[in-house]
């Protein structure tokens, strides 16, 4: 970078380049750290860091899925990605629960399609609502499912379901938890991928426009409510993903998993990471699971309020601070930060005058021309 | 019904409302209008404030239903008809305050106004053809309302004067049979208005306009035949002319306008 600083005007363009080298030297090492981390870090960060981020940040990515594209922001995420580990470790065998014995990859797909109609169902429930009302029906929607699996024994076990079969590729992830590591780093990767492939199309389009303004888009032709339930049915399909790694990961699933504290974690972690963008998912669920594991080394004694079992009150505060410090949460710090960078670095382009507001004088003031 | 001559187009009309009303609670907003309007025909709306010219546009574009009486476009009876599928059977509006999708680019926003009027909302994938055919036609209509060179702008990040005309861009950029625009002046500086009006009256022939303005020289200089609305109900009809002429129509517009 210093180059592009010591150079004179015509060089406004390598600053670019500067930065879009520092962006690709950035991603080219996370892809490497995140290929090769199972040789990196030892294999209790792996499972309990790693691998737990990355299923958390995939519940936290359906829920910012739905509040940046859609302008929907959902506690529903919890209840259905319940319904997809629920089913799948009912159809396998398992301690409690039907342990049905099916084949685990079947029982897996057959878990991912029945939380994508529930999802598609509860969409439609409710896609004729916003904000606040909204919230309440989807938090509504957890609610009930943590009730029905805390009261259908036959379907949760007492206590839970346990020791449920993982599909062959995954073997037991307590004793080698490398390839579930990489079974979630893939969907991980994919699911970022796919959502912002989709954010292009014509379906993806039209739900940011619903987000913008339904009543202008009803105008323009769309079907509203049913674009923002098929949208809910998206997230959701994203969110049973996140259920069934998360039972392939601690083997088991029980009510006491799926309850009101989990849904505000995953809200937690959407909002601390970014609710408007999709990589704050990631950020944030990293963030999440460092915590949750070494606070209890990390945290001093402070006072007898504040100490290394608190880990509720220290997320609750690092919340807090995030949100008032940004509501872009980690993501938008840091964006803001990037773009005080180029801006420092823009005007050298032409010195004196900020190129940009010789730009905007001409549109605002069109007339005067 | 494409091979019909267009002169046996021409006389049936392509609006038509009979007796049509509008109830809020005690509220007569609109109150027994009849009005038909022919194929190809600019006309205006004008009334002081509170004459019920947006809640009429309400009720024709299927934001709400009417009351009372009938709506027939396009040959069909619409009156309970939801506004998107009116929307896609070719009928446009505008917002007297822009509704713009400030989040999302000038083209993405032309795109979106072009696929409304299409099917294919759904598509989870993109498919080259329809893309570029979309693309195209956004990129045209940015051409005609003059803001080809902002198409990769936020809408957030336009001005006023640029909002209105992307306003106007996306009633036009499906080729609506029938367009209704509410209020497209409003706010424009007198450079902005002389351009907006040279654009309205470069519109295709073929298409039907119908506007509501405050601005009558805009409104004026566009229309044909303009209907005069006053508490709900028609209170004159006439070409620009006679409605210049019109004392009734002094009276109520100036009125209203130099009262305050």
């Amino acid at each position: 970078m210093s180059v592009a600083r010591s150079a004179t005007p015509p060089a406004a363009g390598l600053n670019g380049r500067g930065m879009r080298i520092t962006r690709w030297v950035a991603i080219g090492a996370l892809v490497l750290f995140l290929a090769g981390a199972p040789s990196i870090v030892d294999s209790f960060t792996l499972a309990q860091i790693l691998t737990k981020a990355l299923w958390l940040g995939i519940a936290a990515a359906s829920l910012i899925f739905l509040s940046s594209y859609g302008g929907m922001i959902s506690l529903g995420q919890t209840g259905i990605y319940a319904v997809a580990g629920f089913t799948m470790a009912n159809l396998v065998n398992a301690a409690g629960g039907k342990h049905l014995g099916w084949d685990p990859v079947a029982a897996t797909a057959a878990g991912i399609v029945v939380a994508t109609v529930f999802g598609v169902l509860c969409g439609a429930i409710a896609s004729r609502s916003y904000g606040i009302y909204f919230l309440m029906i989807t938090l509504a929607i957890s609610v009930i499912v943590f009730y029905f699996f805390a009261q259908v024994t036959t379907l949760s076990g007492y206590g839970g379901i346990r020791s449920v079969t993982s599909p062959g590729l995954i073997g037991n992830p307590i004793l080698n938890p490398v390839p579930l590591y990489y079974v979630a780093l893939v969907a991980s990767v994919l699911i970022f991928l796919g959502i912002r492939y989709l954010a292009r199309t014509p379906f993806g389009l039209a739900l940011q426009g619903i987000r913008d303004d339904p009543a202008r888009m009803q105008a323009l032709g769309y079907n509203v409510p049913l674009h923002r339930a098929l949208a809910f049915g998206v997230g959701a399909f994203v969110a049973s993903i996140a259920g069934i790694l998360s039972v392939w990961y601690t083997t088991q699933i029980s009510p006491g998993g799926i309850n009101v504290t989990q849904t505000i974690n995953i809200l937690i972690i959407a909002v601390v990471g970014g609710l408007y963008r999709l990589e704050g998912a990631w950020i944030g669920a990293l963030v999440f699971s460092t915590i949750d594991n070494y606070s209890r080394v990390w945290m001093p004694n402070v006072g007898d309020w504040l100490g290394p079992d608190r880990f509720e009150t220290i997320i609750g505060v690092i919340f807090l601070v995030i949100v008032l410090a940004s509501p872009g949460g980690l993501v938008g710090i840091w964006e803001s930060l990037w773009d005080r960078r180029k801006r420092r670095l823009a005007p050298i382009s032409a010195p004196g005058i900020p190129a940009m507001e010789v730009v905007d004088d001409a549109v605002d003031h069109p007339a005067a021309v | 019904m494409n091979a019909a001559p267009p002169s046996a187009e021409s006389a049936a009309p392509i609006l038509h409302l009979r007796g049509v009303g509008r109830r809020f609670g005690g509220l007569r907003a609109v109150a027994d209008v009849t009005l038909a309007v022919k194929p190809g025909e600019r006309r205006a709306i004008l009334g002081p404030n509170g004459a019920g010219k947006t809640t009429l546009f309400n009720v024709i574009s299927g934001e709400f239903p009417p009351t009372e009486g009938t709506i027939e476009l396009f040959g069909r009876d619409v009156t309970h008809q939801p506004a998107r599928l009116r929307a896609r059977s070719g009928l446009s509006r505008t917002f007297q305050t822009s509704r713009l999708l400030l989040g999302l680019s000038v083209e993405d926003n032309l795109y979106l106004a072009v696929l409304g009027a299409r099917r294919g909302h759904l598509l989870p994938i993109r498919l080259p053809r329809l893309e570029r055919q979309i693309r195209e036609r956004a990129r045209a209509t940015a051409e005609a309302i003059g803001l080809a060179d902002r198409l990769g702008i936020l809408v957030r990040e336009l001005s006023h004067g640029e909002r209105r005309q992307l306003e106007v861009g996306m009633a036009q950029a499906a080729s609506p049979k029938l367009m209704m625009l509410d209020e497209p002046a409003a706010g424009l500086s007198p450079g902005e208005r002389n351009k907006l009006t040279e654009q309205l009256l470069g519109l295709d022939p073929n298409m039907t306009l119908i506007l509501i303005e405050h601005d009558m020289d805009v409104a004026l200089r566009v229309a044909q035949w303009v209907t005069m609305m006053h508490d709900g109900r028609i209170v004159v009809e006439g070409s620009p002319d006679m409605i210049r002429e019109n004392q009734m129509v002094h009276d109520l517009y100036t009125g209203s306008r130099y009262k305050q």
